[in-house]
């Protein structure tokens, strides 16, 4: 047995060290978040609930129903009902993401020519039925609404999901080529 | 053998072809926009252009043949760059709306400026603009998408032999458009559709329903309109039917459709079928229980078995039922009821025409290729339009007249008009002795064979009718029937056609006789037109009244025995009613329970009054089909069927070629062969089969037509007429055929009055058609065509309103005029309401047993 081993079983300074931890720790901040009442924020890019983007004219979603989310969707998790209207526009009738299948990769995102699907910041979406997670057009476009808005969503567009490519607009009558490259 | 470098691959061809096929059968792919295999090589798109070796310039593979030693290079840096440079043209006016155009995903366009094109283009005016045409029901056109490879034109001229379309104004400037001008005034085929490689004509039934990357399933299967069978392919997501696409190069319609097959596919999710079955109770139809429904029309045969006799019950099948369902349905009349009273609708034309001429030329004369027809030397057509009632076989008949082949035609023939060397319109009873005067014309140019001495004593001893007489007596110029005669005997493998308007006349057992000696003489081979799509089958599932399955007589003692052996039930050794006696006997009250399987029996015969009365007699009527018919509307119980996409099955379609109908989608309803073994077992009578394999195994085990072929052999497509080895009954009866005394036809032929005639109508094919609403919206109106001189004589336009009476009723019918017919001819088609069938009377053949129409007098009033 040595001293210093003596002393430490004498004094119990082992204690003191852990009283003192305890009673510095007691009067700083503490790091566990009350979560229920105190919620993080999202980090940038965070890819949470499903949402459809709302038309700033004209109130309706912005999607045209290309189909290309479904197509890139690695789980096949949206579905897409398109038609006619009676003035041959094309009409989205349900536009319709399974959310538990989803892996949120956010590969439709990405995909949309429109930018007219995003993932919102909102990750409190649990529920007691598998119904609740299946988004609906309505549901979607209520989601933009509540979670993302106008502002907010060109802000985020910008910084993580625009297109590469020089133009990607909605179309006015007819798309026309507006490249600033030059072709080779 | 010419051996050629492709990429440095050689490769050896026996026959000088285009680069464009060496290089395809090499496997190198070779990107064309304007090249289609069954049109001629065009060179219009410029996208195929290749390089070879000592030829300063690029070449286009399409039109360039292959020469000894040629070395070809397809994706060099300066073919890429050539082909960019063309792709960015045509991106200069080609919009850029592929996010909500139908074609993306299948667009060739598209695939090549994903694999070649510039990302930008350079071009900065604005495109060119032409709003979309949405004037037709069907067919939309987006003109701005238009790439000008001119397929379509092309298709519709040199495939179809419609020359409906064209290319209107020059330069930047063009378009295509009908010459009709916005709404389509063609045949509907929709051939333009399928070779568009970009969605500038589109199909306006399915449009914006789907991308073609959400399609989940394809079911490959036989088209359900016509006895032709055309392959087809059911595109489908979900439990719906998306829409009907040929297989480009498959099947025995390489690729093309009609209107029919292509745009008729929507009745089978029309919203007035029937999804429970019906029971009458206190006069009126109500919903019932499936078990329910089965259990009660099992009680009331069995009473009425008892009651009155297994004769009292009759059952009639239709054309649209597949083979198994039509064999159990006969194995349940014969075996569970007791009776023969069982017949289809093969027998109103078909079966009589094929009987007939299966007797004097033996088992199996009218089973021939389709494809025969295109090279065959000559064409004679009698009896009904095949570009309407059979199109895909119609467009054999032009692709053969194009080779040069004339056609005659006797019998109104809208779809030939442009093709035939010869037209003969006239009644019926003149064509008989027209034909009669053509054959004993014939018979002196041409020798006998010496084949078939009995069949050529029947020939040498046929009356004579000289050209003279049947010129005076039909109006025809002398010169025109010499020059016919000559143009017939001229012909050295002639393919005969022959419709039901000859069969269905008071002469046409003659007129089959004299066809019969034309066939023999000519050396030609006969094709009959059937309007549905398993006229054949039902013929070789024995459902006829005297014959077992694969056609023998049930007559005989050693068939009917070695029948009932196999099958262990009692055949009763009478024949039964046949169609039209059925209907007969239920108006005077003999028949007391019909069961009608999938046919509206007031729709289909010819006098719809008369039809109606005899089922109002019937004490217990079942119907069994997809709609409330007129039929079923008599019904005590009424069945909802499944539609043919809707189960498995097979058809053998007119040129006696087997082939299976594929489970496509979910439909709500039990198959019929279920439905009726269910039947069976209550009566007494366990079928004991599982699925629709059972019911073809036993099939061919039973029948000598069918024996030893397999789905397998179906799927092949190998399945041909004969099937395995030859037919068993090689005998031919010819005894007993009677003489025609032309000369008293000639005497006592009343020529008084306007007749009326049945025209063909390649919309409405008096089946599933009508419930297709694609089809309706084509041509709604109802409508009486007639000569120039008559309207002139009534001073009536086109589209006028008149009023059609005969002895039977009166229609009011819109006034098209020909100037093809003759005066004393009027044409009506059979629509639903203001067909033909409403105005007129039937006589019965006493040869043939079919319905005769002829003799029914017109009175137009204005």
């Amino acid at each position: 047995m040595t001293f210093k081993h003596l002393v430490k079983t004498v004094f119990l300074t082992e204690i003191v060290k852990g009283m003192a931890l305890t009673l510095k720790t007691m009067l700083t901040r503490p790091v566990t978040r009350q979560y229920p009442k105190e919620k993080r924020p999202a980090m940038p890019g965070f890819r949470g609930l499903h949402g459809l983007v709302r038309d700033q004219q004209t109130g309706e979603a912005r999607c045209v129903g290309c189909g290309l989310c479904a197509a890139i969707c690695p789980s096949k998790c949206i579905y897409i009902y398109t038609a006619d209207s009676l003035d041959h526009k094309k009409i989205v009738e349900r536009y319709e993401i399974e959310a538990l299948r989803c892996v949120f990769c956010g590969l439709c995102v990405e995909a949309c020519p429109y930018s007219a699907v995003i993932l919102t910041e909102h990750y409190e979406y649990s529920d007691y039925s598998r119904e609740a997670f299946y988004m609906t057009k309505e549901k979607l476009l209520a989601n933009w609404d509540n979670y993302m808005g106008w502002e907010k969503n060109m802000e985020y567009f910008k910084k993580f999901w625009h297109p590469t490519a020089d133009d990607f607009g909605f179309p006015k009558n007819q798309a026309v080529f507006r490249g600033k490259q030059n072709a080779r | 053998m010419i051996t050629i470098t492709i990429n440095e691959k050689k490769i050896t061809l026996e026959k000088p072809v285009t680069i464009l096929e060496a290089a395809r059968s090499a496997g190198i792919h070779i990107p064309t926009l304007c090249h289609e295999d069954i049109l001629e090589p065009y060179g219009g798109c410029r996208l195929c252009l290749v390089e070879v070796e000592k030829v300063p310039r690029l070449l286009s593979a399409c039109t360039q043949y292959i020469t000894e030693g040629m070395v070809v290079r397809t994706e060099t840096e300066r073919v890429i760059e050539a082909r960019r440079a063309i792709l960015e043209f045509l991106l200069i006016n080609h919009p850029l709306d592929c996010s909500f155009c139908d074609k993306a995903g299948e667009c060739d366009l598209q695939d090549l400026a994903m694999k070649y094109g510039p990302a930008t283009g350079r071009f900065a005016e604005g495109k060119r603009k032409h709003p979309e045409s949405y004037d037709d029901p069907l067919i939309v056109r987006n003109m701005e998408r238009c790439v000008l490879c001119s397929k379509c034109v092309r298709m519709c001229e040199d495939v179809q032999g419609a020359s409906a379309l064209c290319i209107t104004n020059r330069g930047s400037k063009s378009y295509v458009e009908p010459f009709s001008g916005g709404r389509y005034n063609c045949e509907y085929c929709g051939n333009c559709l399928t070779v568009c490689p970009v969605g500038a004509i589109m199909s306006g039934l399915h449009r914006h329903d789907y991308r073609s990357w959400l399609i989940e399933r394809e079911v490959e299967t036989v088209c359900s309109y016509c006895g032709v069978g055309c392959s087809l392919l059911l595109q489908i997501r979900g439990n719906s039917l998306i829409r009907t696409v040929p297989k480009i190069g498959r099947g025995l319609n390489r690729g093309l459709l009609c209107s029919k097959g292509r745009f008729g596919y929507d009745y089978i999710s029309n919203s007035e079928r029937l999804d429970t079955p019906l029971i009458r109770r206190n006069g009126e139809l109500q919903p019932a229980a499936w078990s329910e429904a089965i259990t009660h029309i099992a009680r009331r045969l069995k009473e009425i078995k008892e009651n009155h006799g297994s004769d009292a019950i009759a059952g009639i099948v239709s054309g649209r039922c597949t083979n198994e369902d039509a064999y159990v349905f006969q194995k349940f009349f014969r075996g569970a009821i007791g009776t023969n009273n069982i017949d289809s609708v093969a027998s109103l034309a078909y079966g009589p025409a094929q009987r007939f001429f299966e007797r004097i030329f033996g088992q199996g004369v009218t089973a021939n290729d389709i494809h025969g027809i295109s090279n065959s030397d000559g064409i004679f057509v009698i009896g009904g339009d095949p570009t309407g009632i059979n199109p895909v076989l119609g467009l054999q008949v032009r692709s053969a007249c194009k080779k040069g082949a004339p056609v005659v035609v006797m019998g109104y023939a809208e779809g030939l008009k442009r093709f035939s060397k010869h037209a003969f319109i006239t009644n019926s009873t003149t064509e008989t002795v027209l034909l009669a005067s053509l054959v004993s014309e014939i018979k002196k140019k041409k020798s006998l064979p010496g084949e078939r001495p009995v069949f050529e004593e029947i020939i040498s001893g046929l009356q004579p009718v000289p050209l003279k007489d049947a010129s005076e007596m039909s109006g025809f110029g002398l010169n025109d029937l010499v020059d016919t005669v000559d143009t017939l005997s001229n012909m050295i493998n002639p393919s005969i056609i022959v419709g039901r308007d000859i069969v269905q006349t008071s002469t046409g057992h003659m007129s089959l006789l004299f066809l019969a000696a034309l066939a023999y003489l000519l050396n030609g081979r006969i094709y009959l037109l059937s309007e549905l799509p398993n006229e054949q089958g039902l013929l070789d599932m024995g459902c006829q009244p005297d014959m077992l399955p694969s056609g023998r007589p049930l007559t005989i003692e050693t068939f009917r025995t070695r029948c009932e052996e196999t099958l262990g039930i009692a055949i009763p050794s009478t024949p039964g009613l046949n169609y039209v006696e059925m209907i007969e006997a239920a108006h005077a009250g003999r028949i007391k329970a019909l069961y009608v399987m999938g046919e509206d029996t007031v729709q289909g015969l010819p006098d719809r009054n008369y039809v109606s009365d005899a089922l109002r007699n019937v004490e217990f009527l079942v119907v069994q089909d997809m709609f409330l018919t007129e039929t079923a509307q008599y019904a005590d119980v009424v069945l909802p069927s499944l539609s043919w996409a809707e189960k498995e099955g097979s058809y053998t379609n007119l040129e006696r070629r087997v082939q299976l109908t594929k489970k496509a989608v979910e439909g709500e309803g039990i198959e019929e062969w279920k439905i009726i073994s269910e039947m069976s077992k209550i009566l007494g009578l366990d079928m004991g089969y599982r699925s629709v394999t059972d019911i073809f195994t036993e099939i061919v085990r039973i029948s000598h037509i069918y024996r030893e072929i397999t789905y397998n052999d179906i799927t092949s497509g190998r399945c041909m007429w004969p099937y395995k080895g030859g037919p068993l009954r090689h005998d031919v009866h010819i005894e007993g055929i009677e003489l025609p005394d032309i000369v008293s036809v000639m005497k006592n032929a009343d020529e008084s009055g306007v007749q009326v005639r049945r025209e063909a109508h390649l919309f409405h094919s008096q089946n599933a058609s009508r419930y297709s609403p694609a089809l309706q919206s084509i041509s709604p109106e109802p409508y009486v065509k007639m000569s120039e001189t008559l309207a002139g004589r009534l001073s009536l336009r086109d589209g006028e309103h008149v009023k059609v009476v005969t002895e039977a009723g009166s229609i009011t019918l819109s006034v098209h005029r020909d100037p093809c017919l003759p005066e004393n001819v009027v044409l009506i088609p059979p629509f639903e309401k203001g067909g033909i069938f409403e105005i007129t009377k039937w006589k019965v053949n006493p040869v043939t047993k079919a319905p005769a129409l002829d003799g029914n007098r017109v009175i137009i009033e204005t």
